[in-house]
This record gives C-alpha cells, structure tokens and sequence, in this order.
C-alpha cells in the first residue's frame, strides 16, 4: 500500500509523485449521473422506451456500470416499477432501455428517472449511487386527438389464458360510460377522472376474428371500442420431418413440414430461419416448408442446422446435425434412360447420371410385366459413373414390359433417387423358336366321327399371335390322306372318319413360322379295358397322380381331366408327360371344392396310340354331402322297424359318402344297443348308430320298446362331416298286446262268425231239436167253436179240446201264507165266462229286487181281458172289482195293499174249490234258488215256473169287494 | 383477391386523380372533345336506373352481412354505423339530369373507392365470410359498371368527360374496431343514399 509522506529527495520525490498518482486513480471517482434521459411510448407493444448517455466518462475507458430505474403512474410518487440495469459503458455511448407495461401507457401519465452505479472491479467498494436525474414525463393522451371516448390498448393479441388490462379514456363525466366483453358488461376500477381501467384474467378464445370490447357514453351516444385478439397456445407448432438433403453437393434443400396454419387474422405470419451453427450463418427462409442453402466451397463436411420459427407471441426450433457426404446425398433422377436392341428375349436399357464430383452410383433396374415386379433375378444393382448400362434378358416374345431405374450415392448410401421408367414391348420370335405343340385327340367313337381339341399354346411358347392349326389327317395304311385348317381361336374341330387308324399331324403357325407338328394315332378300335377307379386326394387346387407303367416302351403319358366336369362342354384339358414320369402334379384355378374330377392316364405307345392306363377321382377338397337319404319305414314291429334309403345317390355328391348317420331320439334315457349317445348333454341330440359301409341303404332299428315314440334321421357322411340338418321322422312302436289280441281275437271273432252262420242256417234245425214251439192256443182249432160266442174276448180252455201234456194242481205246503189248494176242480162255464184275474208276478220297476231268472209265458187263451190289463199296466185286477174299484187299483198303493191282502190271506185263505190251474209244460221245471231270489214273495216265487202262470180264477167270493178282513182270491 | 381489390383501389385513384383531388373541381367544359374506352349502350338512363334499382335491393343485405361481426355491430347500429359521414358527395334531387348524373358519379365514385378500402380491410380482418366478401364483391362490380354507364350518359349527351370526385378518409392506419367502425358507417350511409338515388332517378 502507498500512503502519502514528506520525502526530500529526487528520487523520493519521482515515488512520491508516482504513489500521488496511483492513489488518484485507485480512488472512487464522483458518481456519474445518466443524462439526456429520454423516454418515448411505443403503443404496439405497450413499451416505455428509455434512451440516456453517460458523460465524462473517467480517462475515457469503458465501466461496467449499474443503472437504476424508476417508473412511477400519475404522479411521481407513484412508484409502480424499480429496476437495475448493468451493462459496459463507453464515453459518449447512448443507452437503451425498454420497460413493457402492464397497463396501456395512454391510460396514464408515467413519470420516469433513473440513477447509475459503477460496477467496475477496479474501484473500490463501497460504491455510491449518482444522483437521480429528473423526472421524465409521458404522457399518452396528449396525442389522443379530439373523440371523447377512447378504448386502449388497440388490437391486443395475447396467448388464451393469460391476463390483460384494459382502460377507457373519456373527455367527460365518467359516470355515463359502460363498458362491454362481447356484448357483455363488464366493471371496473377508476384510475383518475377520466380513467377506467378493467382486468381481465385467463382470456378465452373465441374466434379467430377477435373480440370485440367497447365502451358507450350514455350521453351524446358515443361509442368506442377496440378489439382483443387471443391466440391459442399451440397456433405454432414445431416443423417436423425437418431435414436437408443435396442432389449436387452444391446446394443444400432443407424441408419441413410446418403443421397447420391457425393464426389469427391479426397475427402476422410466422417466419422461418435456417441458422448454421459451425459457419455462424443465418438465412431467413421464404417459403413456409423449404429453404436451400448454399455449400460453401471449403469443404465443410458438417452441419449443425437449426431451424427456427417465431411469431408475436412464441418462438419454436428444431436442431439437425449430419455430415454432409453421408446423410445428405441424394442423386437426382437418373435421365436419358433409353431402350435398346430391344428383341424376342433381351432389351438394353442405358441411362446417366448427374455427377457429383467424382463419386460413383449404386443404380438399381427393375423388370416390371403386369405391374409386377417379375424375376428377382433382374432386380439388379449397378455401379456407374455417368453412364450405365444393363442387359434386360429371359423375357417372353411378344409381351409388354416396363424398365425403370434409380440411383444413389455410391460412397455413402443414404436414399434413392426418383425412378425413371420407360414401357416397352418385345418382338415376336421367329419361326425356329416355337416350342412343341402338343394336340390331343378325344376319340369317343361314335359312328366314325372324331372330335380332336387343341391345346392353345401358352403364351410363352407361343411366341406371338397363333393364327391357325394345320391338321393333317393321314390313314396308317396310307390309302387316304386329306388336311385341313382351322382358325386359331377354335381349339377344337370335328372329322368323320372310317373305323380305320389314322395318324393326325397338327401344327400352329404365327406370322413368324409354323410350330413342330404334334402327332396322335386314332385306333380303328379303341380298346375297353375295364380299368378300376382309384380315388385320390386332392389340396385346394391341385391333384398328386401318380402310376404304374405298363410297358417299357412308352413315349409318353397324357393325363386328362375336365375342369368343369358338370358343364356339357366340360373344359378338356390333358397334360403330357415324358416316359420316365410316373407322377405329376395337375393344379387348375378351376378346380372347386366339392366337385369331383375324374382322371385318365394315357399311356402314348411308339406308334403314338394312346392307350387308358388308369383312372383317378377325386375332389380338391370334399365338402359335407349336399342333400340327405329319402328314409322309408319297413317291418315296424313293437320291437323293431327296418329304414331304407335305397334310391340315395352317392355319386352326385360333393364328397366320397363314407357312411351314414342313423340318429334315434326316444324318452329312454339310455340308448337302443347298437346306437351310442352322441352328446350327452344335449338330449336332443338323441343317439347315434354309424354306418361305415356307404353301399348299406338299409337299417334295421331293434330292441326297442313296445308302444313307444321313436324319432330317427339318417345323414350321409364324407370326410367333410353330416350332410344338412333335417327333420326327424317320428315312428311309434304297436303295443304288443293289441297284436297278440289281433293275432287271436280275429280268429275266434271270425270262428264266432261262421258258426253263428251255420247255426243260422241250421236253426230250424235247432229249434227243432232245443227249443220246438210252444202250440198258440189262439191258434187252437178250439177257437173256431168259440168264435160264434157273443163274447168274443172270452177264451175257453176247453180241457175236452186239449190233450195237456200235465195238469199240475200247485199247493206249496210250506209256510203259513201258502195254503194247499185243493183239489183241482173243472171250471164251470158260467165261472170261466167271468173275467179270468191273475196276478202279474214278474218283476216291475216298482219291484226290482223281485227280478229273476223267471221266464213267462203268457197264455192268452185262458184270459184275454187279463192279458189285455197285463199288457197296459201289469196290474191284477179282481174279477169281480168294479171298474171304480179297478181305477183304485192302477195306483202303486192300492196295488201294494191289494197285494198284501191277496198275499196274506187271500192265499192261504183260498176256498175249497177255487184251486189255481197252472199249466206247466212238460219241459218246464222249477229253477233252483227261486226263492231266495224273490225273499219278500216267496210264495209268488215258489210258484214261479218257466211259463209265467196261468190262472183260471173263480167269481165267487174273489169277485166281492176287498175289505180290511178280505184280500184276493184265487 | 387482396392483389385485385388493390388494383381496383388503384385503378380507380389513378382514373380520378388529379392534382387537388378531395374537393370538388369543376367539370368539363361542354365543348370539350368526350371520348370513352367502350361503346355506350343506347338504353343509358334504363340501365342506370336498373343498376340503381339493383344495388338498392342488395344494400340492406349488405349491410346486415357486415354488421354480424360480433358485438356491438348487431346490437348497435345506429352508434356505430349511422351515416354520419361527414365529406360525402351531395345530391340535389331537383337539379337537371345532367347535375343528378354529376352527382351521381361523384357519389358512386366515392362509394366505390370506400367499398375497396372496406373490402381490403374484411379480407384481412374476416377472411372466412365468404358471404359477405361475395357481396362486397358484388356491390363493387355494379358499382363499376354503374359508373361506366353514368359516364357514357355525362359524355354522350353533355359531352362531359370529367368530373372531380373526393373520396373517405383511408382505413389502413387506423386500429381495427376502427375499420370495422367506419366501414359500418360507409355502409349505412350508402343504404341510406342509394334509397334517394333510386328515388331521384
């Protein structure tokens, strides 16, 4: 450290001098005060901008200097702001500044100063501020103009979300103005007078026209207004995809995609800049997606880009890095690309290429035919200079092709260039190119007549357009020959021919030549061989054959096959095979699954006679059968019934049959033996019997139940699976019984039948022996005499007439109601003449319990009045009741008392004399048991024979009146 | 469109400009030499009047269509958009036919170059309505052709081949409620005069 002292020496002074010096300089300098503070308004971004210099500076050096700033509103002692502001400052230098306001600087007058510092390492601490410098004044609304209403800040654009002041400045009383956000009113605070200011937090969008925010005088209809524009935050998005590529080494194409464009109407349009970190260069891009750039000269390999975009609210960037040989280098398209020598077969393609220094390029060709890219092998990678070349070869005669090509950076791969393309079409083959034809001849013979198909060549070995077939037809034994042509798009012609064997040539000819002739040998009689079909197994489109050859000496096989085998004309098709081959592959596009084609194999003897070697079926694919068994019922018995399906066609399906399907549903709950359960949890399902043999048609169902519902439904089965889901057809089983009753009842009915015909028949006979009639009295020659009488109802039984075969007088000893009737007495005449009265003893409906096995006969002749009162009503009537009396009887009570009466006296009280006459025939005789049967009559029933009783009853005291002592008598 | 609307602008300052343009001058001499660049129809005054009739029916639709830019245009009109336009042409509806013609360009004169600053300033502010551009769009041509026609009429029959025109004040400095405020203004005034012109012819 120097400190100052007295020195008296030269050389003590020059130190002394020196120490003064340096201490002056080490020393703090006097503060600095800014000066020439100016301070303007910039409405567009609401800034106060601040423009001072620092004079006298000390020994004119540049000071790292702190400047403090202070902003105040209204008045200056309304500090709103205080700030620092360091920076280097030089002599003379004019410093700026700018301060961006919250509130919109025409709403209020701003005051500003501003003090200074120095902040320089070379003086010491502490530090003093300089003096403020004055305040400085801005005041907006002097230069507002003469409306009296104003709405500030004008065309606000903001990010959605933020917050933004707003203020109205009116030139009157401040009460009459409302301020409105879209219609809406909204309130404010008062700053001065003649100041509202309004804040508006978390703005929304509304629409990209902006929002309209105005305030009205009530008075003086005044009106103003000003408009918020607010922008959504993602209105810039970041390029993506950026990256840079050159065609020449000379010129560098950045692009990008710069999203979708939503600024506002307001919002000027977002700019891009490519900035290059290594080179330091900047390059302000014009269009929105794309900028070049140009490579400089001095071999700079790398590259550090960053692409930059901004507008007035956001700032966006993205950064690539690459070495510019290796990751940017992309050729242009390839150009001059011409086709050569372009012949049957082979073209020569040649094209160039743009160079790039003297780098090489990997070329890739390309073959296209049918807008495929055909042969890998012609995918072919190329490396050139400027110029390449290539040699298209194998392609086919006649065909259109396109070549195309492209090239990239042989050094460092990065990207292929565009293609060039060109189409282009070989010639066709001469003559001497076509390959063999082969014709087949179909000999079905029929009367002579040949149809003979030709194969159309491919198109590969066609070589050009087929034009015709020249068929040479020619017999072996050389005796006739003739030719013929056919256009080409015929494949097939008809020749009537005699049975002989004929040798036929076919050749096609093109504009170019004639193909090699085809030869086939016509038999004169075509071998029958019968040849076992064998079933082969076909995978989507292609049948494996395969066979035994016959003979050593074979040229060659045919197959042949027809691709539609259901259609009349069938698409005959053959393939031929070379002697050695035993097995082939036949695939078609045509095949279908669920048709079945047939197969022969041909064998092509020396003499080119085609003879049938084998025969092959098959289906591409089998599918399940098409339609199911039409089932008949046979032998239904309560055991078993039989079903049949005989008229089911196995042929005609879409699949080999390998079987059937015998479903049987019933109740039982366990399956008919023979029959499995195929689901058991699904009882519907019922059972299953298979049929592994598909030449059984018929099924005999057994050991089933008797009087039991049985359903069944028989499928056919291929590989495939069932045939479709039918119906099941119901069968029930015949209750056994009823067919033992059938097989005996008939018969016994039927016996019953005929031995009631021939007892029909024999009736008379049996009458005669069983049952000879009974003589009618009536019928009695002893009538005659009677008839003469005057009373022609009376019936006499004349004894002296009739011969009886018994008269028996009945007198049931037994019991104290029957009384021994006497000994029969003749009756007199005058005693006849009366009304005979008998009792009807047979069973009535009053009287059921009286029924029995009592069978009478009334006799007629005895009494024909007392037949005729039997007949109407059954009711015994005294002989000598008068009618009154004979009235009183009809009701059941006087009946039941007569009888009673009758019963209980009468009969055991029966005069001497008076003795019942029954007249019994001869092969009557009394039924056992009688009496039991009638307990409450049994004397009635005791009399009871087989001929209902006759009686010839007395008049004499019979005929008095009944009384209480008296009953009926006989 | 921004590049046609502009063109229009200026064609038609550069048809009608001349030094002291924005007070009226007089016009042109009787004797002077008249020419026009088309042929004039013969049915002059017909087809003024149809074209008059024709902008009268579509003004209102016009003005409808500019107003619904949100609030406070709708709700507002008469603040906003009365037609108190303070330098437009006069008409004097009892003057000769020749002193309605004169008039009458000037009017439309005026009208056309506001409607140019009117649709400049849509295309920019309201760039997606597409039904009011249309109609701007459609106002300017018959405009247009009006103006052609009143033209030959003035130069045909009274052999007047110029007339000094005045035009609104320039809307491209002014903030942008401004615009839309003076457009609104323009538009209503010219409802309101197409009415008298229609009226007068």
């Amino acid at each position: 450290r120097c400190f100052p002292v007295l020195v008296h020496s030269p050389s003590l002074n020059l130190c002394l001098l020196f120490r003064v010096r340096r201490l002056l300089f080490l020393s703090e300098p006097r503060p600095l005060t800014p000066e020439s503070l100016e301070v303007s308004i910039n409405s567009t971004c609401q800034c106060l901008h601040l423009q001072w210099s620092i004079h006298s500076l000390p020994h004119h050096q540049e000071l790292q200097m702190i400047f403090q700033i202070q902003i105040s509103r209204i008045t200056t002692s309304s500090v709103v702001w205080v700030g620092n502001y360091s920076t280097t400052v030089k002599e003379n230098q004019i410093l700026q500044w700018s301060w961006e306001s919250e509130l919109p600087l025409e709403c209020a007058t701003h005051f500003v100063r501003i003090r200074s510092v120095m902040d320089d390492a070379r003086f010491p601490k502490p530090r003093s501020w300089s003096k403020w410098s004055s305040w400085e004044e801005v005041d907006a609304q002097d230069s507002l103009g003469h409306n009296a209403l104003f709405v500030f800040p004008k065309d606000k654009l903001v990010e959605e979300g933020s917050s933004v002041t707003f203020c109205y400045v009116s030139r009157s009383n401040l009460n009459n103005v409302s301020c409105y956000l879209d219609g809406e009113q909204i309130h404010g605070e008062q700053l001065t007078p003649n100041v509202s200011t309004f804040h508006l937090s978390h703005v929304r969008y509304k629409r990209t026209t902006g929002t309209n925010i105005y305030c009205e005088m009530k008075q003086g209809r005044k009106l103003a207004g000003t408009v918020l524009y607010v922008s959504r935050t993602e209105v810039l998005e970041e390029p993506k995809n950026f990256s840079c590529e050159t065609q020449d080494l000379k010129t560098l194409k950045c692009t990008w995609d710069p999203g979708s464009d939503t600024a506002l109407t307001i919002q000027p349009s977002s700019n891009y800049t490519l900035f290059e970190s290594f080179s330091q260069k900047k390059k302000v891009c014009e269009d929105r997606n794309w900028c070049s750039w140009q490579v400089t000269q001095d071999s700079q390999e790398m590259y550090n880009f960053t692409l930059m975009t901004e507008n007035y609210l956001r700032k966006r960037s993205v950064n690539l890095v690459f070495k510019l040989t290796h990751r940017a280098v992309r050729p242009m398209t390839p150009l001059n690309f011409i086709l050569e020598n372009i012949n049957s077969r082979n073209a020569t393609v040649t094209w160039k290429v743009r160079p790039i220094g003297n780098s090489t390029f990997q070329c890739q060709v390309e073959l296209h035919h049918d807008g495929q890219v055909i042969q890998t092998k012609q995918q072919n990678n190329v490396f050139i200079k400027v110029n390449g070349k290539y040699l298209l070869s194998e392609m086919e005669p006649d065909t259109h092709y396109l070549a195309r090509v492209r090239c990239a950076y042989g050094n460092h791969f990065w990207k292929w260039s565009e293609w060039i393309d060109q189409k282009f079409t070989t010639l066709e083959a001469d003559a001497g190119d076509l390959f063999s034809i082969w014709s087949k001849v179909c000999f079905e013979m029929i009367i002579g007549i040949f149809d003979i198909f030709f194969q159309p060549l491919s198109k590969s070995h066609a070589n050009g357009e087929i034009l015709f077939y020249n068929i040479a037809v020619e017999s072996l034994d050389k005796s006739s020959k003739f030719n013929l042509s056919i256009p080409a798009p015929h494949n097939d012609t008809k020749l009537t021919l005699n049975k002989y064997s004929y040798q036929i040539h076919v050749t096609a000819n093109n504009s170019m030549g004639t193909s090699p002739a085809s030869v086939i040998v016509i038999p004169g009689e075509p071998g029958h061989k019968e040849i076992e079909e064998e079933r082969v197994k076909g995978t989507e489109n292609r049948f494996s054959l395969s066979w035994e050859p016959q003979s050593r000496d074979a040229i060659g096989y045919v197959v042949e096959w027809c691709d539609h085998p259901q259609d009349p004309l069938c698409g005959l098709q053959w393939q031929k095979l070379g002697p050695n081959t035993t097995s082939t592959v036949i695939s078609s596009d045509a095949f279908e699954q669920g048709v079945r084609y047939n197969f022969r194999i041909y064998e092509i003897s020396p003499g080119w006679i085609a003879s049938l070697l084998e025969k092959k079926t098959g289906y591409s694919q089998e599918l399940p059968p098409s339609d199911n068994p039409q089932v008949t019922t046979s032998s239904l018995t309560s055991h078993s019934f039989t079903l049949n399906w005989k008229d089911y066609s196995t042929e005609s399906q879409p699949g080999f049959i390998r079987g059937y399907n015998v479903y049987l549903k019933s109740k039982m709950e366990q399956c008919t033996s023979g029959f499995e359960r195929i689901t058991p949890s699904d009882d519907s399902a019922g059972c299953r019997h298979k049929i592994d043999n598909p030449e059984q048609k018929t099924f005999h169902v057994e050991n089933l139940e008797p009087a039991s519902s049985y359903e069944f439904f028989v499928t056919a089965y291929t590989s495939a699976g069932d045939g479709p889901n039918g119906t099941f057809t119901k069968v029930t089983t015949p209750d056994e019984y009823t067919r033992m009753l059938t097989h005996i009842v008939v018969p016994v009915i039927l016996c019953i039948l005929l031995i009631t015909v021939l007892f029909y028949f024999q009736i008379q006979w049996m009458k005669e022996k069983c049952y000879p009639d009974i003589p009618d009295p009536y019928k009695s020659s002893v009538l005659s005499l009677i008839k003469s009488k005057e009373n022609t109802h009376l019936t006499i039984m004349n004894l002296k007439d009739c011969i009886p075969d018994a008269i028996e007088v009945v007198n049931k000893p037994e019991g104290s109601r029957t009384q021994p009737l006497g000994t029969g007495k003749p009756l007199t005449e005058t005693e006849l003449t009366k009304p005979a009265t008998y009792l009807y003893l047979l069973p009535t409906q009053e009287n059921p319990s009286g029924s029995g096995p009592c069978i009478c006969f009334e006799n007629f002749t005895y009494n024909q009045a007392a037949s005729d009162l039997g007949s109407s009503g059954h009711v015994p009537v005294p002989p000598s009741t008068p009618p009154s009396q004979l009235g009183l009887l009809y009701s059941p009570e006087n009946l039941l008392k007569a009888l009673e009466k009758y019963y209980t006296n009468s009969l055991g009280e029966i005069p001497a004399g008076e003795t019942h006459l029954n007249y019994v025939s001869q092969l009557a005789s009394p039924m056992p048991g009688d009496k039991d049967s009638l307990p409450t009559d049994p004397p009635v029933q005791a009399q009871c024979s087989e001929y209902k009783m006759q009686m010839a009853v007395p008049l004499g005291p019979a005929s008095s009146p009944p009384s209480e002592d008296t009953s009926l008598s006989s | 469109m921004k590049v046609l609307a502009a063109g229009i602008l200026s064609l038609l300052l550069v048809l009608h400009w001349k030094h002291g343009a924005g007070s009226p001058l007089p016009i042109t001499p009787d004797n002077a030499t008249c020419t026009t660049r088309h042929p004039c129809p013969s049915n002059l005054m017909t087809q003024i009047r149809n074209q008059l009739l024709q902008l009268n029916s579509s003004a209102s639709a016009l003005f409808i269509a500019y107003t619904a830019q949100g609030e406070p245009f709708p709700s507002n009109v008469d603040k906003l958009c009365g037609p108190n336009v303070t330098d437009f042409p006069t008409f004097h509806a009892d003057g000769t036919e020749k002193d309605k013609l004169v008039d009458l360009y000037r009017i439309i004169a005026y009208l056309g170059a506001s409607l140019g600053n009117i649709t400049r300033d849509q295309k920019a502010l309201n760039p997606k309505d597409q039904n009011l551009h249309s109609k701007l769009s459609s106002t300017a041509d018959t405009m247009r052709g009006l103006l052609s026609n009143v033209l030959c009429r003035l130069c045909n029959k009274y052999h007047v081949s110029h007339v000094d025109v005045s035009y609104g004040p320039d809307t491209s400095g002014k903030d942008v409620f401004q615009k839309k405020k003076l457009g609104c203004q323009l538009l209503g005034k010219y409802k309101q005069v197409i009415a008298e012109l229609v009226q007068a012819f």
